[in-house]
């Protein structure tokens, strides 16, 4: 099949043809149906012609005449003329022919004056020449005679005047949203649309990814916590020791160390035969080894070594952030009042603080909690890139570098619903939490 | 405050009196005081063109000169020696009477192509003398850090780097600043219920913006267009005319709608501006910014000004919730509505009484903000996205690390200057908090 069917039907497939949403603004020049034009190149020059004239019809002739001019010189074919012409070798010919096609391409794809003025000569110059190129003659002066007219045209006024365009239901966020009813079912119904990549779904794709992406951040963010909570404590209630002190410049350098640096640190120090080839350098699991039959423990078994750096790189910057927060909750709590009373009728030290005072000092941790489902779905990319791991990071950021806009845009709608539901989480634990919120 | 001395208190000398008892904090602040002397003379600093040479009887000085300059030397009968362009010529291998070399001879982009591959700083480092003979490098003309793997100093990449990182933190939290304050300002100082205007003239504003929008963007897209593809500067004057059209067209509509006398439509109904700018800020928010910015990175032209923009744009939201905190608060105080009875207008008080009065924590705010800007432009070098590939920046080097983990001098430098930077900006901000507004005390 030829390749501008083939595209012109994948275009319909994934409702490219369609225009963008329910309605656009644009002024009077333009037309509303410049959405079905397929190349993008011929979509921006003709954008620009009628920004530049201010009058569609007549761009819409001289672009009419520009392609049928290319399928006439599409017609022509070197060996036939060079079989009827015997004065002139294969290649003048062949190279004239090229140079002609080019130039008509030149044309579809400018909008300077000076550019198409330049093609305009070479093209006359090529058909002055060859008398081969005659059958182009008349559609070429037509083009010129519209190009002339485009120029002449007084209908810039029109570029001033807003239109509003009205599409109706037939668009494509309209299409992604409740899908056509046949074979897409639109986001409403789970279905996030075909990748452009490699035509898979996106929720497949997802699902195969997001694992890894989830435990990493889950482990991690659990590790971060189960450090931070005992760290901020200790700080709190050792506060202005030395220990205190120590803890809170390692706490403050660790905070500011970029990820990037300190995964890439990691790698050069312990997966780096220079140094000490403890690690594996990438990946996750070694594809040589690795057995898809093998049970959960020999998977997590057989993972654990390509992991522990990734998990440290995931969980050192939430730590030191989780434990300068909590060591500043606590000691905002231990200086209230009602813990000078509890320790005035005579509780131990060790039940005023685990029981009364770090119940109240969760509050501010517990935002961050909600951080970690959009993460999950985001995914660390940068972790992920230094580490390539193939989670969701390597796959948004892949997604990203190829223009595989159905991807992205599911990202954004998930880990947008995902930052939603994590507020609401923390909310709720709120609740939990302290009694005195409520959200009645 | 009663315990102090009243007449001689400002809030000024008190917060910087409370910042310089944090050493440490003080000890950043002249880091990086020195950080912005290094950037603003990173030129001179490391530089593959001499300070100054004195090169058969002329006086040259080549690294203050401009790149495309050509100096022609004539032989002392007048006839034309040689021409020295300056973008090109290897000065290394000139015959000087007397030169003083930038403290590392080395331009940042530069390739030194006798040292490729990786040369380590305490490697065998070779150089190509006066009489075109290859030796060990002079210990002047030693690459001190390092180079990468297409010969380029890593010291000179780092010196410029530091013009970089400021830059960035600068440009994009001042973009994001302008936006956060102005939008906090607005919607913690009216809130939902304190902006009055006849319904005519709320809808012509609307009116008014929506021709603004189409005028000033839709109809000049493409001067914006090629202003910004000519130069950053033409750009930004474009964009200043387009703002000028959506200011003048809002200006417009909101007069025409005086000319409309109908009693109904006269009537006063609230604008909930706050509402506007909160959902905005969730709406935002609720994106993961590192993924847009490296999503809008990856649609438009790679230029590191378009990089500050797009980091300016994306982190207002901080700024913007602190500023509409505050200005909450004082909107109640007695001295802002000493301001409305003796009848200032909203602009008045706002800008010269309140927002003075809410600047300490956005202060604050910005400095993270700062940092935060810093660490992900260097995140989007060291991914290879964003910047140019022919500017170096410290994220860049440490992504030429990544590849080649061998070359630990990649990896370190760099990474210790991200980092160090970062933490500078991090310890003023804490100490400016700690400072500024004691409540807040760690």
């Amino acid at each position: 099949m030829h390749p501008k069917k083939i595209k012109a039907e994948l275009r319909k497939k994934l409702g490219l043809d369609l225009p963008i949403f329910y309605f656009s603004v644009s002024n009077l020049s333009t037309s509303d149906t410049l959405y079905r034009i397929q190349d993008k190149y011929h979509k921006a020059t003709l954008e620009h012609l009628t920004h530049k004239s201010g009058n569609w019809s007549k761009v819409s002739d001289y672009y009419k005449e520009l392609l049928s001019l290319q399928k006439v010189h599409m017609k022509l074919n070197s060996k036939d003329i060079f079989e009827s012409q015997t004065e002139l070798e294969l290649n003048t010919i062949n190279e004239a022919v090229n140079q002609v096609g080019f130039e008509i391409n030149n044309l579809l794809e400018t909008s300077e004056g000076e550019l198409i003025d330049l093609s305009f000569s070479k093209i006359d110059d090529k058909l002055s020449n060859y008398s081969f190129l005659s059958s182009l003659n008349s559609s070429f002066e037509n083009v010129k005679k519209y190009k002339n007219e485009i120029n002449i045209s007084e209908d810039k006024w029109r570029t001033y005047v807003p239109k509003i365009n009205w599409y109706g239901s037939k668009n494509q966020y309209h299409l992604w949203l409740f899908g056509n009813g046949k074979d897409r079912k639109g986001l409403l119904r789970g279905d996030f649309g075909i990748s452009y990549i490699d035509s898979q779904p996106i929720s497949t794709k997802i699902w195969q990814k997001i694992g890894i992406s989830f435990s990493l951040s889950l482990i991690s963010i659990l590790l971060a916590y189960l450090i931070s909570i005992p760290i901020g404590i200790y700080s709190a209630h050792k506060k202005d020791s030395a220990v205190d002190k120590g803890f809170s410049l390692v706490l403050f350098i660790l905070y500011s160390m970029p990820s990037f640096f300190v995964g890439t640190l990691l790698l050069l120090q312990f997966a780096n035969p220079d140094n000490l080839a403890w690690f594996p350098v990438s990946g996750i699991q070694d594809p040589t080894l690795f057995d898809p039959e093998w049970s959960f423990w020999t998977k997590i078994k057989h993972r654990m070594p390509f992991l522990i750096l990734p998990i440290i790189t995931y969980t050192y910057g939430s730590f030191a952030f989780l434990s300068r927060i909590m060591r500043v909750g606590m000691i905002d709590v231990v200086s209230q009042d009602y813990i000078r009373t509890a320790r005035a009728k005579g509780l131990g030290e060790k039940k005023v603080i685990l029981k009364h005072a770090l119940r109240n000092s969760l509050l501010p941790i517990i935002t961050v909690f909600a951080a970690i489902f959009p993460m999950a779905i985001g995914g660390s990319i940068i972790i992920e890139v230094i580490f390539s791991i193939p989670g969701m990071g390597v796959e948004v950021y892949n997604s990203i570098l190829n223009y595989d806009y159905p991807m992205i845009i599911t990202v954004f709608t998930i880990s947008g619903f995902l930052t939603m539901l994590g507020y609401l989480v923390a909310d709720i634990l709120y609740a939990v939490v302290d009694p005195r919120i409520s959200y009645k | 405050m009663s315990t102090q001395n009243t007449e001689n208190f400002s809030f000024k000398k008190y917060a910087w009196n409370q910042f310089k008892k944090d050493k440490i904090a003080l000890v950043c602040l002249y880091l990086l005081f020195s950080l912005v002397v290094l950037a603003v003379l990173a030129p001179y600093i490391a530089n593959e063109r001499p300070l100054y040479a004195d090169y058969k009887g002329y006086k040259l000085y080549p690294a203050f000169a401009s790149e495309s300059r050509t100096d022609s030397i004539f032989k002392s009968d007048g006839k034309l020696d040689e021409i020295l362009q300056y973008d090109i010529t290897d000065w290394r291998t000139l015959d000087f009477n007397k030169v003083v070399w930038a403290p590392i001879p080395y331009s940042p982009s530069t390739m030194d192509r006798y040292n490729r591959d990786y040369v380590s700083p305490s490697g065998k480092q070779r150089f190509k003398n006066k009489n075109g003979e290859i030796t060990d490098a002079p210990s002047k003309f030693r690459h001190k850090l390092g180079t990468d793997g297409i010969g380029r100093d890593l010291a000179a990449g780092l010196i410029h780097g530091t013009r970089i990182s400021l830059m960035v933190g600068l440009v994009s939290m001042g973009i994001a600043s302008l936006i956060g304050i102005f939008l906090g300002a607005l919607a913690g100082f009216f809130g939902d219920n304190k902006l009055k205007m006849p319904r005519i003239k709320y809808y012509f504003t609307l009116i008014g913006l929506f021709f603004g929008l189409f005028y000033g963007f839709g109809h000049r897209k493409y001067a914006l267009a090629d202003g910004f593809s000519n130069s950053i500067m033409s750009g930004m004057i474009e964009l200043m005319l387009s703002i000028l059209v959506l200011v003048l067209a809002i200006v417009l509509f909101r007069f025409l709608s005086k000319l409309i006398k109908v009693d109904k439509l006269q009537e006063e109904t609230f604008v909930p501006i706050d509402t506007f700018v909160s959902r905005g800020i969730e709406l935002l928010n609720s994106i993961p910014r590192l993924l847009l910015i490296i999503t809008i990175t990856a649609v438009v032209e790679r230029s590191i000004w378009i990089v500050m923009i797009i980091i300016g744009i994306t982190g207002w939201t901080g700024i913007a919730r602190f500023t509409r905190a505050e200005l909450l608060r004082i909107r109640s105080l007695e001295f802002v509505q000493a301001a409305e009875s003796l009848g200032y207008s909203a602009k008045r008080t706002i800008f010269k009484h309140a927002l003075p009065n809410a600047l300490a924590p956005v202060f604050i705010s910005i400095a993270f903000g700062i940092a935060s800007a810093i660490l992900i432009e260097s995140g989007l070098s060291f991914l290879g996205i964003g910047v140019p590939d022919d500017i170096v920046t410290w994220g860049s080097l440490l992504n030429l690390g990544r590849q080649n983990l061998e070359a630990w001098w990649l990896i370190i430098y760099p990474g210790m200057a991200i980092f160090i930077t970062i933490t500078i900006y991090n310890m003023i901000a804490e100490a400016s908090r700690d400072a500024l507004d004691p409540r807040l005390k760690s």
